[in-house]
């Protein structure tokens, strides 16, 4: 996890999540790779995947936002932490 | 535990008292009882204040949950129903649609929700209810089947697929082309309402359709409610069970002394003692996860239920075993457990799919 109000950029989300993503599936993999077609990833682990989004970068993924699309790739949910950040407010480090 | 859950309790235990036998044996609960404990919040009691609801976190509803179940596993599956339903909503729903739901589910409205189908049951991508956009609404047609609540329900909460993905569609019961069909004599939680829902040409508004699609991501997230709302009322039948077997082996004499004191009746008293302290410990870690918004949170519920399941069967069976003909009839705790019991290990997710996914979990993640 990264220090206290660290910038989140999404060089930084994206680093965060290939460690993550390595240290839970015991693999490593790249950040356009597509998870779950590669089965780099379970349903279950998609799940997984936006708990932790929630809790590490303090956003909600509620409604339309949760679709598998957006957790396809590590840019993906870079992109999408970025726009949620954004749109929520949320201003802190992760 | 919130004030609201502790003083629940007793106004639960009230409400309930020694009726839960008859409920059973007539295969209903009844319905003002529902909507009085559903305008209290106290059927979803996760939903936040801000949409009506206790904002209970999932450890203390949970605690709250096994307290219902182990008065009534039928009444524990309307909550666990109502919960679903709500999760369901608060996840999937857009902004307007947590707002336009959630204060109803909290007021006196009840909800259920429709995954399995005659040819969909543990393999949901081969579902076949559908969802169609026409002019400005959209149109459901298919069927769901052992809908949990259903006969109760105001709201349907049905997964669906749609031209190119799977939706979740939150129907009214009332709406013209829906049928709820009670299934009359159900194994267990004989009073929870099940019925096979068919859906014709069932034409709603856009809104309807809830914001998030996807099979997998939506029914991992509302199963993860319902897994861990199941694996609490197994927790609630193994204390029951616990209870009617102590309490009947204290007292009841055979051979000059009482059956706790024959070895063979205090081990099956031994193991229920284990099973209702291991399901427990194994849904408060999960629901520990859940409240700490850990990522370890999706396999330790699914852990939590098939452990709680698998324990409140066998449990169940052993405390029907140490009462034996006092626990026989119908509608006595015990066999009002074991029935519930077996149930538990098909209900959301089967012992053998909560298996696959847990052995899906080892192979992916031991180094």
């Amino acid at each position: 996890m990264m220090a206290d109000h660290a910038e989140v950029t999404e060089r930084t989300v994206v680093a965060e999540l290939l460690t993550f993503l390595e240290e839970r599936t015991k693999s490593a993999v790249t950040e356009d790779q597509d998870l779950f077609a590669t089965g780099a990833v379970s349903s279950m682990f998609a799940m997984q995947l936006v708990v932790h989004l929630e809790e590490a970068y303090d956003v909600t993924i509620v409604g339309g936002d949760l679709k598998q699309v957006n957790f396809r790739t590590v840019r993906a949910m870079a992109e999408l932490v970025l726009r949620l950040r954004e749109a929520q407010g949320v201003t802190g480090g992760a | 535990m919130p004030d609201a859950l502790t003083s629940a309790r007793d106004l639960v235990g009230t409400l309930v008292a020694d009726r839960a036998d008859a409920w059973d044996a007539a295969g209903r609960l009844p319905e003002d009882l529902l909507r009085d404990l559903g305008g209290r919040g106290l059927l979803c009691a996760e939903v936040p204040g801000s949409y009506g609801g206790l904002g209970a976190g999932s450890r203390d509803s949970g605690e709250f949950t096994a307290y219902v179940g182990s008065l009534c596993g039928s009444l524990r599956s309307i909550m666990t129903s109502q919960g679903m339903a709500a999760w369901t909503v608060r996840r999937l729903g857009d902004q307007d649609q947590r707002a336009a739901y959630l204060p109803r589910l909290t007021s006196g409205e009840l909800a259920a929700v429709g995954f399995s189908e005659p040819d969909a049951g543990s393999d949901l991508s081969a579902m076949t209810t559908s969802v169609r956009v026409e002019d400005d609404v959209v149109v459901l047609d298919g069927e769901k089947m052992w809908v949990t609540g259903a006969c109760y329900a105001d709201l349907l909460v049905v997964f669906a697929r749609s031209e190119d993905d799977v939706v979740v569609v939150v129907v009214p019961t009332a709406t013209p082309g829906v049928t709820v069909e009670r299934i009359p004599d159900p194994l267990g939680c004989r009073a929870a309402g099940h019925a096979n829902v068919r859906f014709s040409s069932v034409r709603l508004p856009a809104s309807a359709v809830l914001g998030g699609t996807g099979l997998s991501l939506l029914a991992t997230t509302a199963l993860a409610y319902g897994r861990i709302s199941v694996a609490w009322g197994c927790v609630g039948i193994l204390r029951a069970c616990l209870n009617a077997a102590v309490t009947h082996a204290r007292t009841r004499e055979q051979f000059g002394k009482p059956l706790a004191r024959h070895q063979l009746v205090a081990r099956h008293l031994a193991e229920l003692l284990v099973s209702e302290q291991v399901a427990t410990r194994a849904c408060e870690h999960a629901s520990d996860l859940w409240d700490a918004r850990s990522p370890d949170l999706v396999t330790a519920v699914v852990l939590a239920k098939h452990v709680a399941a698998g324990h409140a069967a066998r449990g169940a069976a052993t405390a029907t075993q140490v009462l034996a003909s006092a626990g026989a009839a119908h509608g006595h705790v015990v066999a009002r457990a074991y029935r519930d019991a077996k149930l538990m290990e098909i209900i959301e997710g089967s012992t053998e799919i909560c298996q696959l996914i847990l052995a899906e979990h080892a192979v992916a993640t031991v180094a």
